[in-house]
C-alpha cells in the first residue's frame, strides 16, 4: 500500500516532490535522488509492516493502522527519535515529524497522479509486474536491458 | 464556502497540459489534477505543479509604469496611453510605419497573438514577429516546405504506437516531461529507443541506443543513417513513388555519407549509426521527436529537412504511431505562429510577400495600406534597433534581454531605441529597459485558447482577476490600437476567435462553442469536421500532393573551438525551470531546487583545469563572459560543456550568427574557454 | 522548577518543544547541541509527562539553585560526517530496535549513518541493476 516506484520510468522531474510539499502546506514527504549521472528515484516511506519509527515513538503520535504507517500530530514531541529510527531516512523532524500519509483524504496521493512518467503506484500488482518485467529483461540480456 | 474548479491550460511549455484551480471567494487557493485530460491523464510537471506561486507573486506588476531617470513612476492607463500615442504614435508619423517593430508573445493566448500582429499590419508595420525566430523557425519553414504544414504530425499519446522512437536534439524528459510517460508505454510494447545528444540527459536513460554526437554534426548523423537505409535497400519505394519527389537527388547526396565517414564527423561509432539506421527503418512505424538541439543552429532549417527526408524515404508518416514531431517550447509559440505573428506569414501561414494575401486581408479586416512583406525577423528587429533603423518597439510577453543571444549586444541596441514599451507580468531584463512598462495578465486571470504543440486548441478559463490595476493582454493591445488610431474593438476572446474561424482556414471549425465541450486539432475546416490528429494521411498539401525531399549538404557550425577558447558551449534547459526564468525563477519551489547557473563539465576535462565540483569558474566567449558553479560530470564528451539558459548570464556568451532563412541564432554551438575565479 | 538528570537526557528537546512558555531554551550549533533549563514558576508538568527518558522532576522553586543545562556533542555521520544527532539518541535507538535488524543487507550499521546517506544508499540499492542496463556507449 505504500506508494510503489517503477526506477526505470522515473525521469528525475522532481514533481512528486513539488507536488507533495504543495499538499502538505510546504512540508514534502518525499525526496528524490540522483545516483551519479545516470540515474533518479524518489524514496518513499515504505509504510513497513514493523515500522522502526512507531517502535521508537515513545508517545504513540506514530502507529501502525492496517497497512498504513499512521502519524497523530497531536501526540507528537519533537523528539526526533522517529527520524533516527527509519532505515530509508523518510520520517522528518523539526519542531515537529512529519512522514507521508499517502494523502488522506485525496483519492489517490497527489504524487502518483502528478508523475509524468507515470511512474508511480499504490497498486502493488502492478508495480510488481512491472519490476518482473524489468528483471526478467535485465537477466536475459545478462545485465542489459 | 464554494470551491470552484476553473479549466485552465498550464502556462509553462507546449506539451499543454490541463490543470484546475480552485477559486474560493474570488482568491486561488489550490490546484486539481485534471484526470480525462487526452494528454496528461491528471499529471503536472513540477512547473506546473507550482504555478500558484506566479499567480499572486509580490512582483506582479500591477500598474502602468513611466521611466523616470534609473527608475520608474507609477502612471494612470490615461496617461500610459498619452505617452504612447506621443511616442510610439510620434514615431510612425516622423518615421513611418515600417520603422517600428513589434514583438509578439508565445504565452498569450491565440485571440491576443492575433490581435497583435493584426494591430501591427493596421498601422503599416510589416515587422512583427515572436520568439518561435528563437526556437522552432526553422521547423516552420523547413516543414513548410517539405511536409506543407509547420506542425507536429501526430498527437502526443500516439506516441506510445510507435515502435521505434528516434529522439534528437531533445531533452524532453525535462522539458516536455508527460511525453515520457507515452515512450514508456511504448517500451512496454517492445519499442526502440533512439536518442542522439550530445549529452547524457534523463531523457538519454530511456535510451536502447545512445548517439553522442558532437555538437553540430546532426545533418551528418542524419545523412548518414539515410545513406546505410539506401544502400541496405530498407527505403520504402512504394510510399517514395506515390508520395515524394527528390528522392534520386538525396541518393546521390548522401553516397559519401557512409558510416565511417560520419563517425569521423560525429564522434558516433559507424556501428551505431548503423543499428539506429536499420531500427528506424526496419520497424512497422517509428517517430522522430526533435527540439532546440536540431533547431538552434545556422544549419536549422537544414537540420529539419533532413530529418523529414529520413521520415519521407521511409514513410514512416501520416500513419499512427509515425511522424515528425517538432517539440515546440512555450505553451502558445504554435498559436503565435498559427495566427501569423511571424515576419513572413500573415495568419494561415499564408505568405506575407503575396499580394493575394495583402488582397485578402484588406477585405477581411476592412483595411488600407496593410504591409507586404516580410518584415523583420525577432533577431533582425534588435539588429535593426541598433543600427537606428527601427525607431520604436513594442514589446509583449517576450524577454529579449535574457532570450536573445548575444545579450551585451541586444541591451545596447533596446538601449538605443527612441520609445521601447514593454507589457508583461514581472518587471524582467527587457520591461527594465523600456520606457513605458504596462501590466499584463497570467494565464489564469484571463480566457482564450491556447494551441499545443500538437496543434491542439484548448480553451483557458478565467479563474481571477488580475492583481491591482492589471488588465489582459486582449484588453491592453486593444486598448493600444484604439490609441494608436486603428479600429480593434472586441468585448471578448470568443469575438476574437470569431474572427479567426473566419480568416484562418485551419482553425475554421474550431468555433468558441465546440472548444467548451472539448479540445480540437487543427487542421478543421468546417463546423463538423472532427479536428485532423494525424497529418499527412493521404498525401501533402503541396504542389502535385507530393512531400519534397530535399537533399541536404553537411555544414559544420559557425564556430569552433580553437586555441583561444578550446571548448564548445550547448545550452539546454532543465526540469524545473521555463526559459528565460522570469516566472520559474520568482517561484520558491522551484528556485529553490536549483538555484544557480552551473557549467556540466567532463571530469577529465575539469581535472586539467584543476577545478572541483562546486568551484566557481568564468566561461568566456567572444561575446563575454559569464560566472557559472562548474558541476563535473561523464556525461559530456571532452571538450564540451553545457549551460542551462534559464539564467541571464548564458545568453551573454551565445553566438548572434543566424540560419540565412530561417534567421534562428546559433546557441547550441559557442567556443568558449574556462577558468577558474580565483 | 525544573530538575533534569544528565545521565538520563536524550537532548531530544521534546521538553523545549512542549513547553508553553518558551522556559526551555534549545541551541544548536554545527556540532554541538545544548539545553537550558530556566527557572520556572510554572505549575504545569508537560516537559516531565513529554521526557521520552523520564530525565525531569519538577522540584520546588529555589532562587540559590543555578538553572541546569546540558550539552551533547552532535555524533558526525559514518559517511558523510555531517552532525546529525545526539550520542543518547543513537543509544536509545539501538537498545528498543531488534538486534538483528541494525545491520543492512551489506553489513552497515545504518543508525551511524545520517537520513539523507540512508535515502542515499537507498536510491542506489534500487537502481543498481537497472543502471548496468541503461545505455552509454556500444554494447
Amino acid at each position: 500500500m505504500p506508494v510503489y516506484v517503477d526506477v526505470a520510468r522515473c525521469i528525475g522531474c522532481r514533481s512528486c516532490e513539488v507536488a507533495c510539499e504543495r499538499v502538505h502546506e510546504g512540508l514534502g514527504h518525499v525526496k528524490v535522488h540522483f545516483v551519479g549521472d545516470s540515474a533518479s528515484v524518489p524514496i518513499f516511506c515504505h509504510h513497513c509492516e514493523e515500522a522502526n519509527c512507531t517502535i521508537a515513538c515513545f508517545s504513540g503520535a506514530l502507529f501502525k493502522d492496517g497497512e498504513r504507517t499512521a502519524f497523530d500530530v497531536e501526540k507528537c514531541t519533537g523528539c526526533g527519535l522517529c527520524s533516527l529510527a527509519c532505515p530509508f531516512g523518510v520520517v522528518w523532524t523539526d519542531k515537529i515529524a512529519h512522514k507521508c500519509d499517502l494523502c488522506d483524504g485525496r483519492a489517490e496521493p497527489a504524487c502518483v497522479t502528478t508523475c509524468p512518467a507515470n511512474a508511480l503506484t499504490t497498486d502493488f500488482e502492478l508495480a510488481s509486474r512491472r519490476a518482473r518485467v524489468r528483471a526478467a529483461r535485465t537477466a536475459a540480456q545478462g545485465g542489459r536491458r | 464556502m464554494t470551491r470552484v474548479l476553473v479549466p485552465t491550460v498550464c502556462p509553462y511549455c507546449g506539451a499543454g497540459c490541463g490543470l484546475f484551480i480552485a477559486v474560493e471567494k474570488g482568491n486561488p487557493t489550490g490546484i486539481e489534477y485534471m484526470r480525462d485530460h487526452p494528454v496528461s491523464e491528471g499529471a503536472l510537471c513540477p512547473k506546473g505543479n507550482a504555478a500558484l506561486e506566479i499567480l499572486r507573486h509580490q512582483d506582479r506588476l500591477t500598474s502602468p509604469l513611466k521611466r523616470k531617470g534609473e527608475g520608474f513612476v507609477e502612471i494612470s492607463w490615461d496617461e500610459a496611453m498619452d505617452l504612447l500615442v506621443r511616442e510610439m504614435g510620434g514615431a510612425i508619423r516622423k518615421h513611418g510605419p515600417r520603422r517600428i517593430a513589434i514583438l509578439a508573445s508565445s504565452k498569450c493566448t491565440n485571440e491576443e497573438n492575433y490581435l497583435i500582429q493584426k494591430l501591427a499590419r493596421l498601422l503599416g508595420s510589416p515587422n512583427v514577429d515572436n520568439c518561435a525566430r528563437l526556437c522552432h523557425a526553422p521547423s516552420v519553414v523547413g516543414l513548410n516546405r517539405t511536409l506543407g504544414a509547420a506542425g507536429m504530425t501526430n498527437p502526443i499519446p500516439d506516441i506510445a504506437s510507435s515502435q521505434c522512437i528516434f529522439i534528437i536534439g531533445s531533452n524532453l524528459a525535462e522539458n516536455h516531461p508527460v511525453i515520457s510517460r507515452f515512450i514508456h508505454r511504448a517500451h512496454d510494447d517492445g519499442a526502440v529507443v533512439i536518442v542522439a545528444d550530445p549529452r547524457e540527459t534523463h531523457t538519454s536513460w530511456m535510451a536502447d541506443i545512445f548517439l553522442q554526437l558532437e555538437p553540430g554534426t546532426d545533418v551528418a548523423l542524419l545523412n548518414g543513417m539515410a545513406h546505410v537505409i539506401i544502400k541496405e535497400g530498407l527505403f520504402d519505394g512504394d510510399y517514395i513513388a506515390k508520395n515524394t519527389r527528390g528522392f534520386e537527388a538525396l541518393r546521390e547526396s548522401v553516397k559519401d555519407f557512409s558510416p565511417e565517414n560520419v563517425s569521423e564527423i560525429t564522434g558516433v561509432s559507424p556501428d551505431d549509426i548503423v543499428r539506429a539506421a536499420r531500427a528506424y527503418a526496419i520497424s512497422p512505424a517509428s517517430s522522430i521527436l526533435y527540439s532546440m538541439g536540431i533547431t538552434q543552429h545556422t544549419t536549422g532549417t537544414e537540420n529539419v529537412q533532413a530529418i523529414s527526408n529520413l521520415a519521407l524515404i521511409t514513410g514512416h508518416i501520416g500513419r499512427p504511431g509515425t511522424g515528425v514531431m517538432p517539440l515546440r517550447g512555450q505553451n502558445n509559440v504554435q498559436g503565435a505562429c498559427d495566427m501569423g505573428a511571424l515576419a513572413e506569414f500573415y495568419p494561415g501561414y499564408r505568405k506575407a510577400d503575396d499580394p493575394e494575401t495583402v488582397r485578402y486581408f484588406s477585405s477581411a479586416w476592412n483595411a488600407e495600406g496593410l504591409p507586404l512583406g516580410p518584415g523583420l525577423t525577432a533577431t533582425e528587429m534588435i539588429d535593426a534597433a541598433a543600427l537606428g533603423e527601427i525607431k520604436a518597439m513594442y514589446i509583449v510577453g517576450e524577454d529579449p534581454a535574457n532570450s536573445d543571444p548575444s545579450s551585451r549586444n541586444v541591451h545596447g541596441a533596446l538601449e538605443s531605441l527612441d520609445f521601447l514599451v514593454v507589457q508583461d507580468i514581472f518587471m524582467t531584463a527587457t520591461a527594465n529597459l523600456a520606457d513605458l512598462v504596462l501590466p499584463g495578465a497570467v494565464w489564469a486571470e484571463k480566457e482564450g485558447s491556447f494551441t499545443n504543440t500538437e496543434r491542439r486548441v484548448q480553451w483557458s478559463f478565467k479563474a481571477v482577476d488580475p492583481p491591482g490595476e492589471a488588465l489582459s493582454d486582449l484588453e491592453i493591445v486593444c486598448m493600444v490600437g484604439r490609441t494608436l488610431g486603428v479600429e480593434l474593438d472586441y468585448p471578448d476572446a470568443a469575438s476574437v476567435l470569431a474572427e479567426i474561424n473566419r480568416t484562418v482556414p485551419q482553425y475554421a471549425g474550431i468555433t468558441r462553442d465546440r472548444l467548451g465541450e472539448s479540445s480540437l486539432v487543427w487542421p478543421c475546416p468546417t463546423a463538423d469536421h472532427p479536428g485532423t490528429p494525424i497529418l499527412h494521411t493521404s498525401g501533402f498539401k503541396l504542389a502535385d500532393g507530393r512531400a519534397a525531399i530535399v537533399p541536404v549538404p553537411y555544414r559544420p557550425a559557425a564556430e569552433e573551438s580553437s586555441w583561444d577558447y578550446p571548448f564548445i558551449l550547448t545550452t539546454g534547459r532543465v526540469a524545473v525551470h521555463h526559459n528565460a526564468g522570469s516566472m520559474t525563477r520568482r517561484s520558491p519551489s522551484l528556485i529553490s531546487r536549483e538555484p544557480d547557473l552551473y557549467v556540466e563539465m567532463n571530469v577529465a576535462d575539469a581535472l586539467r583545469l584543476r577545478v572541483a565540483d562546486g568551484d566557481e569558474v568564468m566561461v568566456t566567449t567572444p561575446r563575454g563572459e559569464t560566472e557559472a558553479r562548474a558541476r563535473l560530470t561523464d556525461g559530456v564528451k571532452r571538450g564540451v560543456v553545457f549551460m542551462p539558459f534559464h539564467f541571464p548570464g548564458t545568453n551573454i556568451l551565445t553566438s548572434e550568427v543566424t540560419d540565412p532563412e530561417a534567421r534562428i541564432p546559433e546557441f547550441k554551438v559557442s567556443a568558449c574557454k574556462i577558468s577558474r575565479r580565483d | 522548577m525544573i530538575r533534569i538528570d544528565p545521565d538520563l537526557c536524550l537532548g531530544c528537546c521534546s521538553c523545549s518543544n512542549v513547553c508553553p512558555n518558551q522556559n526551555i531554551v534549545r541551541t544548536e550549533t554545527q556540532d554541538k547541541r545544548s539545553i537550558h533549563w530556566k527557572r520556572c514558576k510554572e505549575e504545569c508538568d508537560l516537559c516531565v509527562e513529554f521526557c521520552p527518558a523520564k530525565a525531569l522532576t519538577l522540584v520546588p522553586f529555589d532562587e540559590s539553585v543555578p538553572e541546569p543545562e546540558v550539552s551533547f556533542d552532535l555524533v558526525a555521520c559514518k559517511i558523510c560526517g555531517s552532525r546529525y544527532a545526539t550520542e543518547p539518541m543513537l543509544r536509545r535507538i539501538e537498545s528498543v530496535l531488534p538486534a538483528e535488524s541494525q545491520k543492512d543487507p551489506e553489513g552497515l550499521e545504518w543508525i551511524r549513518v545520517c537520513p539523507t546517506c540512508r535515502r542515499n544508499i537507498e536510491a542506489e540499492r534500487a537502481t543498481r541493476e537497472m543502471v548496468l542496463g541503461r545505455c552509454r556507449k556500444s554494447p
